[in-house]
């Protein structure tokens, strides 16, 4: 992994509403870094402040105080150019299907080339480029009606919309929130591909900790507009005691093992993929249950 | 300050729940005095009055504790029709049936008179003083108790067969739903902007460019509020709501001679800074 920031945050601060009785303070100084070719997930809970963060990334928050640096562009600097930035920077809404405004499915993933003004060619191009990627094969789909989509397809072509700018990093919000578990399941199986083969930084934000731990290299924790950890999976998931003091749910296979280990077999917490939970509990298996349990019942 | 936050320029319709004597009037009787506040304020031509009535304004925002800020700030979206509607009536008023006064310029059709710029100022005054004593009402009433007040008021129209309680419904729902668009706006224009739209980029004469920016945004905010309307269709006949059936309700309001007292004090005050022959 190249390990050159691509995303950097230093002490950002925001608040909602200033000068209104709604004032709200959603940053209470984050410091974040994204490494280029990084999938990167931000957990935390409702009201955290993950969502205002991200949207720091592509500028449409622009920083009350600290900094944020975006591959190389200061966003405080206001000769930063916006739609360079946006247009680097892909940003997929929670609910992406809801924006949905053209007719047909090619119309609506064009509007963001065209709206760069790339030629027709090239945009065709990305358009291709970008339905293949999100899964939607392009002569088959491209002249189909938006309305007549299912949930999954929509949030394909949403996707595929963001993917034709040819972004360099690609920011979620909550990106399976409210799909079917196969849709979601093949949703996260997409982005892990263009994490791997098309080396696209991916940052998410997630309240599913199974997702995060099949997808994310690094994870990063929310709370109160702070992140107050920073890790692997595999380490943050065996630090019990700070998934304990900000009741962070756990993925099922964790859970599983925290169990186990409770009940007083020895096993690794840090290994919590399904085929090694389920290989850990076969050797447990193999070994006999212990005596002492049993004997009482 | 970002460009996209919409919900916070939008002060009419948001309540602040703090406690004044203002929040703990009766609905019933505030909406009636706020209303016969309004038909004064926009009869009124003298200056000295609307100076009253401004002043008035401010002392309501004192009396209910509100924000003044907060209120004047909801007062910037309008200015720009404020300046069009002054820069007319400046223009062409003067040459009316009912021109009169001094006259100051007089050039082929141009004339300005001492009545048309008391027009001018007045009418942006009262455009000022409207907007200040609504958001009071807003800001200090629940849409709920709103609704109640209205319906209690309207109460009498029964006997002609006006359809008081799905009116004032179809009132509440409409001024309950003005910040949650307000927000979906906001959300569907960073969208929007995320994929390279530049919202407000075009120049003031081009009308059409302007125009079509604003598709991505009017489909898909159309398309929500025809959801949310099926939505909220299904949510109330799902409560047994059915329309023109008789309601009891949970809060009975009920007028005490405190609200009787402000509703007698705003109906003075209106009449002498009406009526009243100020000097000029």
């Amino acid at each position: 992994m190249a390990a050159e920031p691509i995303i950097d945050v230093q002490h950002l601060e925001h608040t909602y509403m200033k000068g209104t009785p709604f004032v709200h303070q959603a940053l209470t100084g984050v410091s974040i870094t994204v490494y280029s070719g990084e999938c990167v997930a931000i957990i935390g809970h409702t009201g955290s402040g993950k969502s205002t963060l991200v949207q720091h990334f592509n500028g449409l928050i622009l920083p009350q105080k600290g900094k944020v640096i975006v591959d190389g562009a200061d966003l405080s600097d206001k000769k930063t150019d916006m739609k360079g930035l946006r247009q680097k920077v892909g940003l997929v809404f929670q609910d992406p299907e809801s924006q949905i405004f053209e007719s047909l499915v090619g119309d609506e993933i064009a509007y963001g080339p065209f709206k760069m003004g790339w030629p027709i060619k090239d945009v065709r191009d990305a358009v291709k480029g970008a339905m293949e990627m999100a899964g939607l094969p392009f002569d088959a789909m491209k002249d189909r009606p938006t309305a007549a989509l299912s949930g999954g397809q929509k949030r394909k072509v949403a996707l595929a919309g963001v993917l034709a700018l040819k972004p360099k990093i690609l920011v979620l919000d909550e990106p399976t929130a409210g799909l079917d578990p196969r849709s979601g399941m093949e949703l996260l199986g997409r982005l892990k591909t263009l994490n791997e083969q098309e080396h696209l930084t991916i940052v998410f934000i997630s309240h599913h900790l199974e997702e995060v731990a099949y997808l994310a290299d690094r994870i990063y924790v929310l709370d109160h507009g702070k992140n107050i950890g920073e890790g692997s999976p595999a380490t943050l998931f065996s630090n019990k005691k700070m998934l304990e003091k900000y009741r962070i749910g756990t993925p099922e296979t964790v859970d599983i093992l925290y169990r186990l280990q409770d009940a007083g077999f020895s096993v690794n917490v840090a290994h919590y993929g399904i085929a090694e939970v389920a290989s850990q509990i076969c050797s447990i298996l193999e070994h006999g249950p212990r005596r002492d349990r049993y004997d009482t019942v | 300050m970002t460009r996209f936050e919409w919900s916070r320029k939008i002060t009419i319709g948001h309540y602040i729940p703090i406690d004044s004597i203002i929040h703990r009037l009766d609905s019933s009787c505030k909406l009636l005095g706020f209303t016969v506040l309004i038909v004064a304020i926009a009869f009124c031509n003298s200056y000295f009055g609307n100076v009253l009535f401004f002043t008035f304004a401010l002392f309501l925002f004192v009396l209910s504790r509100l924000p003044i800020r907060y209120g004047l700030s909801g007062i910037k979206p309008a200015i720009p029709f404020m300046v069009i509607l002054a820069v007319l009536q400046l223009l062409f008023y003067g040459g009316g049936v009912t021109a009169s006064g001094t006259v100051y310029i007089h050039y082929s059709f141009l004339l300005i008179t001492s009545d048309s710029v008391r027009l001018v100022v007045v009418s942006a005054m009262r455009f000022v003083e409207i907007i200040l004593v609504s958001s009071v009402l807003t800001l200090s009433t629940p849409e709920t108790e709103l609704m109640h007040g209205m319906e209690r008021l309207l109460k009498p129209l029964k006997y002609i067969r006006f359809p008081v309680h799905q009116f004032s419904l179809i009132i509440m729902i409409a001024v309950r739903f003005v910040p949650t668009f307000a927000m979906e706006m906001e959300k569907l224009m960073k969208a929007q902007a995320s994929r390279g739209a530049a919202f407000g980029t075009g120049r003031w004469w081009q009308i059409i460019r302007r125009t079509k920016d604003m598709f991505p945004l009017m489909i898909p905010l159309f398309r929500s509020a025809m959801a949310r309307a099926d939505d909220l269709v299904l949510a109330m006949e799902c409560r047994c709501f059915v329309p023109g059936q008789s309601r009891t309700t949970y809060r009975r309001g009920k007028a005490r001679s405190r609200d009787f007292s402000f509703l007698l004090i705003i109906i003075g005050f209106s009449l002498f800074a009406l009526f009243y022959p100020f000097p000029g």
